[in-house]
């Protein structure tokens, strides 16, 4: 496996007192954390910072690290700690926080216990449970109003004591009705495999977390548990009235729209949005009028035909 | 098939996401999340919207070393931001529409 240089990660010299290394981890897990900047690398670039802060911050960890790195192999592509070299296995119990991916390097001599959480009365042996995952899952609307079964295949991270694979895993879940754009779904066990305890068991797998993500509809928008839809008209339907069929997520209905509509008129059509647990949403219907692309000589006689008997002024209120 | 929740204890979220009990009281005391339900701390239950926020909560405080009160307020931003990313996208989808 690869060595790391946590002096080298973090910008110090192989003798800096904590108080620098403590310095220098603050400065960059600023600039990298994945919550602060969205470029790419940034992540992987912050999992190595946090990983370097964790080993330099502790004593012990440190003095080990320094032994590895004073004693080691010199190849840094294939490192192979001192011969006879064992770490002192005591670190990372007092974690209280969710864990970092570290490196192959970290996990081989550093992680002992680190994906482990005590709870009170809970033994050592039943440490060790596996990561949680997260994936997005893209539901189209119709699906999340009837409720959907969907095959997910995902990569799973298995340590195997030595290295982490990613080994390929499918499941079939079944996303509830009414599900809605952001919601997250916990399917129990579906996360990384939990590693062997010192009692040779199997501890528990972690969890598999999905974040729903709503697929942007050709004709329906989604606000709260109302749906908007567009209707585009002509300029005559729309000063005249007329009578449409218009899509819902039922099916077609019909809808009257009044003479005299403005572009931007919302009609509300009662029940015909999507449902939560509480409250049954409707459909916004918008007017938009479109002009004709085309004006033929005949059309164009009659625009100024009705400019010269209708006189009305829509910029009146300019002169003012 | 797979059993799903949307819900999750607060015993199960120690041992699901690796954190402890103290944490998650830090992040309810600062109003970063409140439980769904439960009286006492035993019966604390909070949906998985929450679940998501304590963890990046926890996470903030510890990677970044900042305080509660600074982990409260740059999760209540995000929190903002991420609304309103949402509400931009359907207007820039409402405007395209419209236009």
């Amino acid at each position: 496996m690869e060595f790391k240089d946590y002096y080298k990660i973090l910008g110090v010299e192989d003798d800096a007192e904590l108080k620098g290394i403590k310095k220098a981890y603050r400065r960059l897990a600023l600039k990298f954390h994945p919550d602060m900047n969205p470029d790419e690398g940034a992540e992987e670039k912050f999992k190595q910072v946090a990983e370097a802060y964790e080993v330099l911050k502790d004593d012990t960890k440190r003095a080990e690290y320094d032994e590895m790195k004073r004693y080691g192999s010199r190849s840094t592509k294939n490192f192979e700690a001192p011969p006879g070299w064992q770490p002192s296995g005591d670190f990372g119990t007092a974690n209280s926080g969710p864990s970092v991916d570290y490196s192959d390097f970290f996990n081989s001599f550093f992680a002992s216990g680190k994906e482990g959480f005590r709870q009170s009365g809970q033994k050592e042996t039943d440490l060790f449970k596996g990561q949680d995952l997260e994936m997005e899952v893209p539901v189209f609307l119709e699906e999340s109003v009837s409720g959907v079964t969907k095959n997910l295949e995902y990569m799973v991270p298995v340590f195997d004591g030595r290295q982490t694979q990613q080994i390929k895993k499918s499941l079939i879940v079944k996303i509830p009705q009414g599900i809605s754009d952001g919601e997250r779904i916990r399917v129990k066990g579906q996360g990384s495999p939990g590693q062997k305890a010192a009692n040779g068991k199997n501890t528990l797998n972690g969890d598999l977390f999905l974040h729903i993500r709503l697929v942007p509809h050709p004709l329906f928008d989604v606000q709260g548990i109302n749906l908007l839809l567009t209707i585009p008209l002509t300029p005559w339907e729309a000063a005249l009235g007329t009578k449409l069929e218009v899509p819902t997520l039922e099916g077609k209905i019909n809808l009257n729209i009044p003479p005299n509509s403005c572009s931007g008129k919302k009609l509300r059509i009662n029940g015909k949005g999507l449902k939560s647990k509480t409250a049954q949403g409707d459909l916004l219907a918008i007017l938009k009028i479109d002009i004709p692309p085309s004006t033929t000589s005949e059309t164009k006689r009659l625009w100024e035909q009705l400019g010269n008997v209708e006189q009305y002024n829509p910029r009146v209120d300019w002169s003012n | 098939m797979t059993n799903i929740t949307l819900r999750i204890h607060l015993d199960e979220l120690c041992l699901s996401a690796d954190i402890s009990q103290e944490a998650i009281i830090e992040v309810v005391e600062y109003g970063i999340v409140t439980p769904l339900e439960g009286d006492t701390l035993s019966e604390w239950v909070f949906d998985l919207e929450s679940a998501h926020w304590i963890k990046k909560a926890i996470k903030l405080n510890q990677q970044l070393q900042i305080d509660w009160l600074a982990t409260a307020m740059v999760i209540e931003l995000m929190r903002k931001q991420q609304q309103l990313e949402k509400e931009n996208n359907l207007l820039k989808v409402r405007l395209s529409r419209l236009l």
